[in-house]
């Protein structure tokens, strides 16, 4: 009798499986390659190549292209920037870096999910490197032992954007420059001039823990203190979140959009650019797109003051992966877009807020929107301290997450505040608990 | 037995029949699998393998989706023992017993009416298969549009006919209840054809027979159109099961999950466990072995319980 090969074939595809399966560790592999130098050989760069993921908020795309072309004039080595939209970019780059095809730079927006791949830059440009950065930016991109594992390029605050033809229209006074307004000033201007022009909703945010940390902060409090561990004032944070909800519940937000069913907006600027709310509470990297996109007057305002004043600072990141072909080239051009005259460059045209301490002291001429950029450089002046030590923990990202989750519970009436204010704090104490391993 | 034509020679070798037989024999027997083999390699390639891979990842874990650690079976004791999954797990199970039973009872429904109408019935067979072949992503994005509780069309119409504007995909109650419907018109046409292929299958001398007897239209359809298409519903009922435990790409873009979560099913819960920050590829992947142990035991049990019916 001839026997079938299926068992053979069974077998022998079960006993390659098994073998293959049991001798592949997923992500093994890839592991360091030799430590970095300690100094860069500037001249030793022509002819080899970069890898730059990047992802883009408008018009920084054209000047970094620009000062890229530069570099590659300068130094003779040649940069590929790789576009990534920002909701792929930690799985893009994670997958890369375990990968084969390690870029040697990406802009990112919170460094410590790559960490251990990353290039100390002080390594390269030593321990006083990190000084020629503002203070707070310079503490996030540490690792607290002194290691510099990111440089900061740009920094971000957040705060309001009123429809100003709208105001007109309803008479409604635009809050000056310098001037402060109380939140309860603001809901009630935005809710006349809303009225007034029959929109949709009054205010709008940003569905994200970020922005809605500025109103934790105005309302006196955030969700890491400065010495790293979870510090929301429940009495403070059930103010602030109460009022939010609130807005929601009667309609002045909209509660379509919280609840992430129901509304053809993707984002809250959506909304502001549809003409559908007056008063949009972003951040400065909105400038640029407004300024390009907006089909009304537009301004930035102060933000408002309730137990405190000024908004809530973010900021991008340039990294060097040290697994990948050329970590020295990677550290330098690093370097070389983050010196004073090519940050100038860049926050010019870009509309973004300068890190480098010089820069700071000697201001940006903005060729464009200058009085809205210099609302958002006021606010940085009268941001509190703690909230820089809240944005650079490693635990922040997920606690955003998360506070945005326990907001649309409240609005969506599956809990009160206060369940929220102390499922927020617990979240927060497990992240920190878990990052600080 | 003599050294013959299909024997042995006296040396216990092959005679030259017997080999050429065997030969023919074995090529006849491996010929089945070399018809399957290409077929074979690119379904093991891309679908056993990841599969069998997709095993051994959820024995790992990793904070970053990058270095991993081996942790056994801690992905799976941390899934069983999350809130968040059982409450997915739940939404799951009410989208799929709503789903199933919908679709079915429609599709039985639409495929009788079908195949009951003369004229016109290629166009009415057309017009109910048309949602399938819309991407399902563009079926959610159509449907998110109808049904905005501000300005889409269905309350549009509503607030004319003066019956207010309901938050469709606000309320969580009323959203599960939109994305099974939405499932159903998506997928109604395609288990309508089966149904009604099932139908045409049935040997018309029965209800010739049945209505010489008198039986009427609807002691017809009890006595001998259901039983018949007994078979046929079984195979809509376990594609369908499937098809509602693997449901994602459409509701991700009808509510995105929400609101709060309400609409998260299973698929979309792995979605997210593998690609949102933090990302965790192990307690992801553990989640799809549960999801694959879970569709495989609901079918089993649905041919288990079509056989036994049809033993009746």
């Amino acid at each position: 009798m001839v026997r079938p090969p299926a068992r053979l074939l069974g077998a022998v595809l079960a006993g390659s499986l098994a073998v293959a399966l049991g001798a592949c560790a997923p992500g093994s592999g890839g592991e360091d390659k030799a430590a970095a130098p300690t100094t860069v050989n500037w001249s030793g760069f022509r002819g080899k190549t970069l890898t730059y993921v990047y992802f883009t908020d408008g018009p920084d795309e054209q000047a970094t292209r620009e000062r890229i072309a530069a570099f590659e004039q300068e130094t003779g080595a040649k940069v590929n920037l790789q576009l990534v939209p920002f909701s792929d970019l930690e799985k893009t780059l994670q997958a890369r870096v375990s990968g084969s095809s390690v870029p040697e730079v990406a802009r990112v927006q919170d460094w410590h999910p790559y960490a251990d791949a990353l290039v100390d830059f002080t390594r390269y440009f030593g321990k006083d490197y990190p000084n020629e950065f503002i203070p707070g930016e310079a503490k996030a991109s540490d690792d607290g032992q002194g290691h510099m594992y990111a440089v900061p390029s740009d920094l971000t605050m957040n705060g309001p954007l009123i429809n100003v033809d709208a105001f007109n229209r309803a008479g409604v006074p635009v809050p000056a420059a310098g001037s402060t307004w109380t939140w309860d000033q603001m809901v009630a201007d935005a809710r006349k001039v809303a009225e007034a022009n029959h929109m949709e909703s009054a205010l709008a945010i940003d569905k994200s823990g970020h922005r809605v940390s500025t109103v934790l902060s105005q309302f006196g409090t955030t969700m890491i203190g400065q010495n790293g561990q979870e510090a929301l004032d429940s009495g403070k944070a059930a103010r602030a979140l109460g009022a939010l909800t609130d807005l929601m519940k009667s309609g002045v937000m909209s509660k379509d959009f919280w609840l992430e069913s129901g509304t053809r907006y993707k984002g809250a600027n959506d909304m502001f650019l549809a003409q559908a709310v007056p008063v949009y509470i972003s951040g400065n990297w909105q400038v640029a797109q407004f300024a390009k996109n907006a089909r009304f007057t537009w301004a930035a305002v102060p933000n408002p003051c309730q137990e405190r004043c000024g908004g809530f600072p973010g900021g991008k990141y340039m990294v060097a992966f040290k697994n990948s072909a050329n970590p020295d080239l990677a550290a330098a051009f690093v370097q070389w877009m983050n010196r004073t005259e090519n940050q100038r460059a860049l926050d010019r045209q870009s509309g973004w807020m300068p890190t480098r301490k010089d820069l700071t002291a000697t201001g940006i001429d903005y060729p464009q929107r200058a009085a809205d950029m210099k609302v958002f450089l006021d606010d940085v002046a009268k941001t509190p301290e703690d909230t820089y030590a809240a944005e650079a923990s490693p635990a922040f990202t997920g606690s955003a997450s998360f506070l945005v989750a326990e907001i649309a519970k409240v609005t969506a009436g599956q809990e009160d505040v206060n369940t929220a204010v102390s499922n927020v704090k617990q979240q927060v104490a497990k992240l920190v608990r878990e990052t600080t391993r | 037995m003599t050294a013959g034509s299909g024997g042995r020679t006296g040396h216990g070798e092959l005679a030259p029949t017997t080999r050429r037989r065997r030969r023919r024999l074995t090529s006849r027997a491996v010929a089945p699998y070399l018809f399957i083999l290409p077929n074979m390699v690119v379904f093991g390639l891309f679908t056993i393998w990841p599969a069998l891979n997709s095993f051994n990842i959820s024995l790992y874990d990793s904070g970053n989706g990058r270095r991993f650690n081996w942790v056994g079976t801690d992905n799976y004791r941390e899934i069983l023992s999350d809130p968040e999954f059982w409450g997915v797990a739940r939404h799951t199970a009410v989208f799929v017993v709503g789903f199933v039973v919908l679709v079915t009872v429609a599709a039985t429904a639409l495929a009788l009416l079908l195949n009951a109408q003369v004229r016109g019935r290629g166009l009415f067979r057309a017009a109910y298969f048309l949602p399938v072949l819309i991407s399902p992503v563009v079926v959610g994005l159509i449907w998110n549009w109808a049904l905005e509780r501000q300005n889409g069309l269905v309350n549009t119409v509503l607030g004319a006919m003066g019956l207010g504007a309901p938050g469709w995909l606000l309320n969580p109650n009323l959203a599960m209840g939109v994305t099974i419907f939405v499932g159903l018109w998506t997928h109604l046409g395609f288990y309508a054809m089966i149904l009604l292929a099932g139908l045409q299958g049935i040997d018309p001398s029965l209800y010739d027979a049945a209505r010489i007897d008198g039986a009427g239209a609807w002691q017809r359809v009890r006595t001998i159109t259901l039983p018949l298409l007994r078979p046929t519903t079984l195979v809509v009922v376990v594609l369908a099961t499937i098809a509602g435990f693997q449901a994602f790409d459409f509701i991700y873009t009808l509510t995105g999950g929400g609101p709060v979560g309400a609409t998260t099913l299973i698929v979309q819960y792995i979605y997210l466990k593998a690609f949102e920050s933090p990302i965790r590829y192990g307690l992801a992947s553990a989640a799809g072995v549960i999801l694959f142990l879970t569709v495989f035991g609901v079918t089993l049990l649905n041919y288990a319980i079509g056989r036994r019916r049809e033993a009746i």
